[in-house]
């Protein structure tokens, strides 16, 4: 193999900044990898990657230092524009790089404005090669989020680059969508020779899918290893801010040494091992279920579209939650998950069927006095910042309904969610974990009877995402029933005592976790991806089937006893 | 009073009719015509009615953008809008010369005024809620437009239903967060106020957000060669090359041009000037 990114003692200072952000950088990536860069916030991971196609030092200048060869051509001597055609950039907010009101001119964009008079061809391979021609004609703000995100690589595909960098391919697709992208990246990688780059904070997918694995931290590289290698270094990982795949940390708990890529790998071996689960009785996650504190009769709700037709979205529900309840609302995209969210949290009323919340109808009460009742928490964290300061967003609801002491209680609630000294800064300014768990002090402090989150998990990296899971356990006291919608599965397996599955609308399963995962056909059809630990326990044929490592690991050591 | 759901005059069906006037969803027959031959066909209705002063012209060229507006399907929320705005216009226009000293002379001569912009103001409604973005922006950067005022233009239709979703969040959220005036007040005076303040308040998180989300979108378009195409004239032909006027288009120009004349003809036949 020949190196394809050459980088020599490469420093970079952001004009202004007060210190160097890259920092001695020597990395070579061979061509035909597929690295994954990993590394803690603020390592430098996107700003090394944005030297590779000159958008550093061209677009942001600065204090630029060293050598960087993409493909034999000097970086700094080069520009953006000839350096594209052959390093593609898909961002982490790729919704963002949709410049084009259509898929196809999006895709077309770029090699016309580079003036290829093959761009008909080129777009129409690349529409092939990633299936985006039933899409052609759709409008780009239209596109689900998977959707976009293919779009947004088949438009730097058109230029036919031998590198692709893609920023977090994770953070705003669901499980099952982020697993397609990776294929098609491996896929674009094993036949079409592409080096491909991701940033990457998720084990299971830097295990699963690539070759090699830098480590960035303090703006250099600690190593860059193969991933047979990397994947042992689980300390290190862990160190850095990437927790071990689960099933990685489930054999170092039983003392094998090899750690295993996937959940096939780690069957193998536990049963090479002759390691044999033995059944042992799990916790319970009971639930009361005695007093009802929101109903849904016959609900049936839809969207007028552009066309002038109504979708339906939500068809019959007959839905009774209840205090003690902590609910999982799954489902694939256009299930009706947030529809059903915002119709208890009385934003819109069903256009047939009532819905009622503690005794109450909300076509009785307009939204601002439902919301004292249940509160409703946006996807999107940035459109609930409201005011200037975390302290304020909190307090704009208790103070102006004049709550009895709340300035105790915006600080109490600050306290809760561990942001007391961040309470003065403004929320787009802190980080995703941040973020979030401020959107659940907003909530708290509305002090509703009834919680209901869209997505609180969505975007974050794992040990964020353990913060907020572990804050939604610590509400129970406060809050007598929580509805999080939600594709991630281990807040499912760690969390919630009751899921709900929605699936066009209509209720397919309201079960508890442990029996959900023992459904594969609605898992499918839900498209949910089972935590690691789960498969694991199923390939192992254990029933009841474990739902963390710690049940795996002790039904493994009861095993091994028996 | 009970709530329902609303499909008209409800924030929704705005944003629904905003997406359909922006996109051309509705078709007509300007939609299928080459961009060009629209703005072209616009020009004319727009320009001529300045030239004269007879009211026989006038009328004959507002009853031209009439037609025009039934032919290229013009939802209801713009042509409400314009509705309304010429109704105000005119009692507006009563109230001001009867109180200014003026007599029933004024306000016939300011009615010609208003013909006059009506007709235009139709011609603009049928002409551009038939282009879609990228028609538009193609056949301004046809003209030599300058390369950022037609991409602007794309760009701005790309943005627009986003930042209505994005108001329609965020207003949301005020109006769950909020405090609402505990009586509506004489004519719900209050209720008006909060919803205004509301309105107003929203604009700062989707300044914000914006300003964070389009840094990306900056850094984008230059991966991915807008600033190359602006020295580089081979990516405006290769743009521009699926454009072709079709003897639709002529037929329609010159039916127009004739209509036009036609016009004038008749002012000329019967005059009438104020």
């Amino acid at each position: 193999m020949s190196p394809i990114i050459q980088v020599s003692d490469l420093s970079f200072r952001y004009p202004g900044a007060g210190a160097d952000t890259l920092r001695n950088v020597n990395l070579t990536i061979e061509r035909g990898d597929f690295v994954a860069v990993v590394g803690g916030n603020g390592s430098g991971k996107t700003t090394l990657c944005k030297t590779f196609n000159g958008l550093v030092p061209h677009y942001w200048a600065g204090d630029f230092a060293g050598e960087v060869i993409v493909d034999g051509v000097d970086t700094f001597e080069s520009g953006v524009a000839e350096l594209s055609a052959k390093v593609g950039y898909v961002y982490q907010d790729f919704m963002n790089q949709l410049v084009r009101p259509t898929v196809r001119d999006e895709v077309a964009f770029g090699p016309i404005n580079f003036g290829h008079p093959d761009h008909a061809e080129r777009v129409a391979e690349v529409m092939e090669q990633l299936d985006l021609e039933p899409l052609a004609g759709r409008f780009t703000w239209a596109l689900s989020g998977g959707q976009a995100h293919t779009t947004a690589l088949a438009a730097v595909l058109a230029l036919r680059p031998e590198i692709v960098v893609v920023d977090e391919p994770v953070a705003e697709l669901d499980p099952a969508r982020a697993h397609e992208i990776y294929r098609s990246l491996q896929w674009l990688n094993e036949e079409l020779g592409l080096t491909i780059i991701t940033i990457e904070h998720h084990a299971e997918f830097i295990a699963q899918y690539t070759k090699s694995v830098v480590l960035m931290a303090d703006g250099a590289p600690v190593w860059h290893l193969d991933i047979d290698e990397a994947v042992n270094r689980t300390g290190e990982l862990a160190e850095h801010g990437i927790p071990a795949p689960q099933v990685v940390q489930v054999c170092s708990a039983l003392g094998v040494e090899r750690s295993p890529r996937d959940v096939d790998t780690a069957a193998s071996l536990l049963t090479s091992r002759g390691l044999t689960a033995a059944p042992v009785e799990f916790a319970a996650r009971p639930r009361e279920a005695r007093c009802v504190v929101a109903q849904t009769v016959d609900v049936h709700h839809g969207y007028k579209t552009v066309a002038g037709d109504v979708l339906p979205v939500l068809r019959g529900l007959n839905l009774e939650l209840y205090a003690g309840d902590r609910i999982a609302l799954v489902g694939g995209n256009g299930s009706g998950k947030t529809t059903l969210l915002k119709q208890f949290a009385g934003l819109s009323v069903p256009r047939s069927g009532e819905v009622v919340i503690d005794g109450v109808n909300t076509r009785s009460r307009p939204p601002g006095k439902l919301s004292e009742i249940a509160a409703y928490l946006y996807q999107h964290p940035q459109q609930m910042f409201l005011k200037d300061s975390i302290r304020n967003d909190v307090a704009l609801f208790p103070s102006g309904r004049k709550f009895e002491g709340w300035e105790a209680i915006v600080d109490e609630v600050l306290r809760r969610v561990k942001l007391a000294e961040f309470a003065d800064r403004d929320g787009r300014g802190l980080s995703g974990g941040q973020q979030r768990r401020a959107t659940l002090a907003i909530g708290l402090a509305m002090r509703p009877k009834l919680l209901l989150l869209d997505e609180p998990t969505s975007s974050l990296d794992v040990s964020s995402r353990d913060d907020v899971t572990s804050t939604l356990a610590d509400l129970a006291q406060v809050i007598e029933c929580t509805v999080v919608a939600t594709h991630d599965m281990h807040l499912v397996a760690e969390w919630a005592n009751r899921v709900i599955v929605l699936e066009g609308g209509e209720v397919a399963a309201d079960v508890d976790p442990r029996t959900l995962f023992t459904r594969p056909d609605l898992l499918t059809r839900a498209r949910l991806v089972p935590p690691q630990v789960v498969m694991l326990g199923a390939r192992l044929g254990m029933d009841p089937l474990p739902l963390s490592v710690d049940e795996l690991v002790a039904s493994l050591h009861a095993g091994a006893n028996v | 009073m009970a709530r329902k759901q609303r499909d008209i005059l409800s924030v929704e069906w705005i944003k629904l009719e905003l997406i359909r006037t922006a996109y051309a969803t509705r078709g007509g027959l300007f939609t299928i015509m080459d961009p060009r031959a629209v703005i072209i066909w616009y020009a004319i209705l727009a320009f001529v009615p300045w030239f004269t002063h007879n009211v026989t012209v006038l009328a004959g060229l507002f009853v031209l953008g009439a037609i025009s507006v039934v032919i290229a399907r013009v939802g209801p929320l713009v042509l409400g809008l314009f509705i309304i705005g010429l109704g105000f216009e005119i009692i507006y226009l009563v109230i001001a010369s009867l109180m200014f000293g003026g007599n029933w002379e004024t306000l016939i001569a300011l009615g010609v005024l208003n013909l006059k912009l009506g007709a235009v103001s139709m011609a603009s409604m049928a002409a551009f809620v038939s282009l879609d973005p990228e028609k538009l922006s193609d056949a301004l950067l046809s003209f030599r437009a300058p390369h950022l005022l037609s991409f602007g233009v794309s760009y701005g239709y790309r943005m627009l239903p986003i930042m209505v979703e994005e108001f329609n969040t965020v207003f949301d959220g005020y109006r769950l967060r909020m405090m609402a005036p505990d009586k509506p007040g004489f004519l719900a005076w209050r209720t008006i106020v909060h919803w205004g303040k509301m309105a107003v308040l929203s604009f700062y998180p989707i300044f914000l957000n914006t300003a964070k989300n389009v840094r990306t979108t900056v850094e984008a378009l230059e991966t991915r060669g807008f600033t190359y195409a602006q020295s580089d004239p081979r990516g405006r032909k290769l743009r521009l090359a699926y454009l072709r006027i079709t003897p639709l288009d002529v037929a329609v120009l010159a039916t127009t041009i004739i209509l036009v004349v036609g016009c004038f003809w008749l002012g000329a036949a019967f005059p009438v000037y104020r």
